[in-house]
């Protein structure tokens, strides 16, 4: 009776808000779906259910690059983003005492607004920035880099700056939760510290490094107003398309489609990466 | 047990800041005997074995292990294994392959299986290899962390309140085979614990420490019958310390008046020293004899009120309270049938024989 009672009253305390993210998350999908059924006639929208859309978009050779650049480009930003996290969080988890200064000092980009951040790299990258002055002055180079903004590398590099907190986080407590004397076992056995590194600390921290990736990777996927700002042509991604779908092209069939496909290819990405990385971690031994 | 020394201490000593863990620590243990460090909580003895295992660096002084300086080899070059208090056990792998975790890499594959299923078999899980580290009860994860030590063929075994997490039963089971395994492997091993009994029922040597120096290192039975003052005295089992006065002496015996026991002759014990007439002696509980009638063939007896009686089972305790005496006397007497039965409040006799008395000299402190 206890139980019941309890099982409901945890249904009810958690309804208002179920009922809420669910209204958010389901509404928004059903309109987005039964869009990417209908057809744009200039003005007016038919609403015949067609496959049309579907078949313009896998055909079209613009979107099937699109959409593998913002793969490669999300997959850049998050191999970039954890590779440079999981050393900062390992310092803060085991090397400091005062973690929550630390941890207060990595948030700290999060103060000003992400727009502000992404405009300060583009003065710093730009031809006439900080860098190419910086450089220019020291008598590195003769004339002003061109590669450094309006290309893939910028989307990269602003992306991996923007999301570095969120890798941290998830990796930093995952370490938190190692028992040191896990550590001292495994060198008791014979580890040096980089075997003890390897076998250890890392199958362990396997879940925070997923998290982060996830975190990472499915926002980056989608991001337009990075690649907008310092993509330049050749960094533009899928979501840039969708825009303009909804935008200057005013084909929102055509929008709702292709934000559908881009879903499913993230989250079927996403499913592959995470199966892979928890059997690789459970080879490790 | 050999006679070769295979572990030294010389001289240890170690400091956190301006506070002494550990000083002044000599000790030498020969190749194959079960070793304890004793005291209590907070006295420096894991600070010791981690000084062996190479997990802290000594301030002052030398480890040797097999003759060796060990200064600057890190840990995982020393061949000792450790069994941690918590047992860290790796979450992330079964049985098997916790086991076989220091193997790995060394050994063929088919040794390390074979090796493995060896080491669980020594410590009764033999099969178990595919048991995931979670779905372990306490008793497993200690035997678990054993094989895992063992298998790596350590001239030495540390093993730091191994133990402690178990309940009495289990623990009293675990202290027979851990005992039994010692001596058919031959390894030797140095345990930590702050469990007297747990120290006197498996250790060929015993070292007890307090605030960081190394008191005493004996036999259980000779630590238990000569310790080396108050403090050891009343660490190990239980002791009644009363004060007595230095009548006179030969090589071999002191005569004492021990107050209210009045005149004995006791032996001398070669562990303490006695600078002047005031002096202590211990009495174990178990020593004295209790009975409502004078007792006979007793040189020293006197007479009581029972004050407090506790009922252990295998033996019961009585406070008595006997005139002179600042405290009241503990007598413990195995409990036969039918024999001894006091009441609170009820007189009685004590009778002590010299032989019984334990010569605890003059405290220098
Ligand atoms: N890393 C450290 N830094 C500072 N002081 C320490 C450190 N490690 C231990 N100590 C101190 O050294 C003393 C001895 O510690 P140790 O762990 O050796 O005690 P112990 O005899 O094993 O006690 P217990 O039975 O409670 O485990 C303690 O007072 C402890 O506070
Ligand atoms: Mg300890």
């Amino acid at each position: 009776m206890i139980f019941r009672s309890e099982a409901s009253r945890g249904y009810t305390l958690s309804a208002p808000a179920t009922a809420y993210v669910g209204f958010l998350v389901a509404a928004p999908l059903v309109i987005l779906i039964a869009y990417s059924f209908w057809t744009q006639t200039y003005v007016t929208l038919d609403k015949t259910p067609t496959l049309k859309n579907y078949s313009e978009a896998f055909a079209d050779p613009l979107v099937r690059h699109l959409m593998l650049r913002s793969i490669w480009i999300a997959g850049a930003v998050t191999v970039v983003t954890v590779a440079l996290a999981y050393p900062i969080a390992y310092f803060i988890a085991m090397k400091v005492r005062k973690k929550t200064i630390w941890l207060l000092l990595i948030t700290i980009p999060f103060w000003s607004s992400y727009l502000l951040r992404v405009f300060a790299w583009k003065l710093i990258l730009g031809f006439n920035g900080v860098m190419n002055s910086a450089l220019l002055m020291l008598g590195l180079i003769d004339e002003p880099l061109d590669f450094l903004l309006y290309n893939e590398f910028a989307v990269v590099l602003t992306l991996a700056h923007a999301w570095a907190p969120f890798a941290i986080l998830p990796i930093y407590v995952s370490l938190q939760k190692i028992d040191p004397s896990l550590l001292e076992a495994a060198t008791d056995l014979g580890n040096s510290p980089l075997q003890r590194f390897m076998r250890v600390t890392l199958p362990l921290t396997i879940p925070g490094i997923i998290a982060a990736c996830l975190i990472i990777f499915i926002p980056t996927v989608g991001d337009y107003v990075t690649p907008a700002l310092v993509g330049g042509s050749d960094g533009k991604m899928i979501a840039n398309l969708i825009q303009v779908q909804f935008g200057a092209a005013n084909n929102w069939p055509l929008g709702a489609t292709l934000s559908l496909i881009a879903m499913l290819s993230v989250g079927f990405v996403a499913i592959v990466f995470v199966i892979t990385a928890t059997r690789l971690g459970r080879r490790i031994r | 047990m050999t006679d070769r020394n295979i572990i030294e201490l010389r001289g240890v000593e170690k400091r956190y800041g301006t506070f002494l863990a550990a000083s002044g620590i000599n000790l030498d243990l020969k190749e194959g005997e079960f070793f304890s460090l004793l005291g209590p909580s907070g006295c420096g003895k894991t600070t010791v074995l981690r000084m062996i295992a190479g997990f802290q660096e000594p301030t002052e002084g030398t480890v040797l292990i097999d003759g060796q300086d060990m200064e600057g080899v890190p840990a995982n070059n020393r061949p000792t294994n450790m069994v941690f208090q918590s047992y860290a056990i790796f979450p992330h792998l079964n049985v098997g392959n916790n086991v076989a975790y220091g193997l790995r890499g060394k050994a063929p594959k088919a040794e390390i299986e074979q090796r493995v299923a060896e080491a669980l078999e020594m410590v009764e899980l033999g099969g178990l290899q595919d048991r995931g580290a979670s779905e372990l009860s306490g008793g497993q994860r200690q035997r678990v962390a054993l094989a895992r030590a063992l298998i790596m063929r350590p001239k030495v075994l540390l093993l730091d309140e191994p133990l402690s997490a178990l309940d009495k039963k289990l623990r009293e089971q675990m202290q027979f085979e851990m005992r039994n395994l010692q001596q058919s492997l031959g390894i030797t091993f140095v345990m930590v614990t702050h469990d007297q009994y747990e120290a006197m029922t498996m250790s060929d040597r015993i070292g007890v420490m307090f605030n960081g120096r190394l008191k005493q290192v004996d036999t259980p039975t000779t630590l238990y019958a000569r310790p080396c003052d108050q403090q050891v005295a009343s660490f190990i089992g239980e002791m009644n310390i009363l004060p007595a006065q230095l009548l006179g002496e030969t090589d071999n015996m002191l005569s004492i008046d021990a107050a209210a026991f009045g005149r004995i002759e006791i032996e001398r014990n070669p562990n303490v020293a006695t600078s002047s007439k005031d002096m202590n002696i211990g009495i174990r509980p178990e020593q004295l004899e209790i009975a409502a009638e004078k007792p006979e063939d007793y040189p020293s007896t006197v007479q009581g009120t029972v004050s407090n009686v506790a009922f252990y089972g295998e033996n019961i305790h009585y406070h008595i309270q006997v005139e002179g005496a600042e405290k009241p006397i503990s007598v413990s007497v195995p409990n036969y049938f039918h024999t001894v039965d006091f009441k609170r409040g009820d007189a009685v006799w004590l009778g002590l024989q010299g032989a019984s008395v334990i010569d605890l000299g003059t405290d220098t402190k």
